[in-house]
């Protein structure tokens, strides 16, 4: 079953962002755009003319969705938990050098941005996967699945992983990354036609990723909760500053992670 | 592509270009957009990037200092492309009309498809501009399709020679035919 999961991982992901506007549209007191929106989009994306800056810089975009798809499996598929986080790590950068490859100025921003992301969020990352590997003794996804949740013994990281959540999927307090009105989308903005398709998908593939963390840290049911309490703090709060935002993941995330850990440890 | 173009459709992302409008325009578009009148359950989504926009909706006279950014942005947008013009102003210079500053109305500087009138024009107007700007990206993209048809010249021929046997054979029927 994991298999068709990561096969036809898009498709999966594209009917998480349908329903994820959906939701969104409903707390917002209005209808929103029906399920298979993604899919009307891409259909509209493959049409339009296709213009790219320099071949490299398309090469770059298939590059990270691949790799991201890479990362994806491995972490659905039984593997490392750590071989995953550094694969996502090197989709991410691949990210970054498109944004710095083209002379434009909102994609330079947005790819400092985009590092000061990874900044952010890896050192949570890592250490969720040596806590995992403290409790349940094993790297691999599988068993630190079998392990049951880890709802009781890991509560301060599942507030960072929340946090990462909201990174990850460009939520509102969170997400300077793809600023869209302030600096047009930041690394996709010179992406038109197709490859921005490829972009918008990759972007499937970052909700299952970060989704598949929260799976393995609490199943179903906090995928759900993290699901729900992501829109919900994305309506509710503004959007913080790179400076500020790589401060709260600092001063809030990365004390809680270690915290637990060495909680874990003792 | 028949079966892509019907899910195309669903799916026209705005840029929104104000080119020196008095922001009654934009408010309006702003309130569309809302919960009231949710432009979004069409799959509206007002994107700001011209490289990955279908609609140019434009407001405002063209200010002369707004006049390059307003050619420059048309030109960004991948076809197939639909230009939207909001108000009164947009389609004729409005009560700015003659003003030095002023280039009264886009068309002297870009095609436009639709002209909403109004001053500012209600969100119903603006939703009913929508839906003629979607027919006319639809034809357009159905246009730009037309010559990709593989083996047109020679399904073309056949249809012409097609063509000229049946007369022929019309004809001599009817020579045929008794009185």
């Amino acid at each position: 079953m994991m298999v068709w999961i990561v096969l036809l991982a898009p498709l999966w992901g594209g009917f998480i962002l349908g329903a994820e506007r959906k939701i969104r549209a409903h707390m917002q007191h209005r209808m929103g755009p029906p399920l298979l929106q993604p899919f009307y989009d891409m259909a509209k994306l493959m049409q339009k003319r296709t213009t790219i800056i320099h071949s490299g810089h398309a090469l770059l975009a298939l590059g990270y969705f691949v790799t991201l798809w890479i990362a994806v499996g491995v972490v659905l598929l039984d593997g490392n938990v750590l071989w995953a986080i550094f694969i996502h790590l090197l989709a991410s950068v691949l990210l970054v050098t498109a944004g710095f490859s083209v002379p434009s100025i909102f994609s330079h921003v947005g790819a400092n941005r985009e590092l000061l992301a990874i900044v952010s969020y890896e050192p949570i990352l890592l250490l969720l996967g040596v806590a995992w590997y403290v409790s349940s003794g094993s790297w691999e996804s599988g068993a630190i699945a079998l392990g049951g949740t880890y709802w009781t013994s890991m509560p301060l990281l599942g507030v960072a992983l929340l946090m990462v959540v909201l990174l990850k999927t460009g939520k509102s307090p969170f997400d300077m990354a793809h600023a869209h009105q302030e600096i047009v989308g930041g690394v996709e903005v010179e992406y038109s036609g197709i490859f921005y398709e490829v972009l918008y998908m990759a972007r499937f593939l970052e909700y299952i990723f970060i989704y598949a963390f929260v799976f393995l840290w609490g199943g179903v049911v906090a995928v759900a909760l993290f699901f729900v309490l992501a829109n919900l703090i994305d309506n509710a709060t503004a959007r913080l500053t790179p400076a500020q935002t790589v401060r709260w993941f600092y001063a809030l995330g990365l004390p809680l992670a270690l915290l637990n850990l060495l909680g874990l440890v003792a | 592509m028949k079966w892509f173009r019907q899910w195309a459709q669903k799916s026209p992302w705005i840029l929104h270009y104000n080119a020196g409008s008095c922001n009654g325009c934009d408010i309006e578009i702003l309130a569309a957009l809302g919960p009231d009148y949710d432009l979004e359950r069409f799959g509206v989504l007002n994107r700001g990037n011209p490289k990955q926009s279908d609609i140019f909706l434009v407001t405002g006279p063209v200010t002369y200092r707004s006049r390059e950014r307003l050619v420059e942005l048309y030109t960004q947008i991948p076809e197939p492309k639909v230009v939207v013009a909001m108000g009164a102003c947009t389609a004729t210079g409005g009560v700015f009309r003659g003003m030095y500053n002023v280039e009264d109305g886009i068309d002297t500087y870009i095609p436009v498809d639709v002209y909403i009138p109004g001053c500012a024009p209600s969100p119903q107007l603006l939703i009913d501009g929508m839906a003629k700007a979607l027919e006319i990206w639809v034809q357009k993209s159905r246009d730009i399709e037309k010559p990709h048809r593989l083996f047109g010249g020679i399904r073309k021929t056949l249809h012409y020679l097609d063509r000229r046997t049946m007369a022929q054979t019309l004809a001599q029927s009817k020579e045929k035919e008794p009185q």
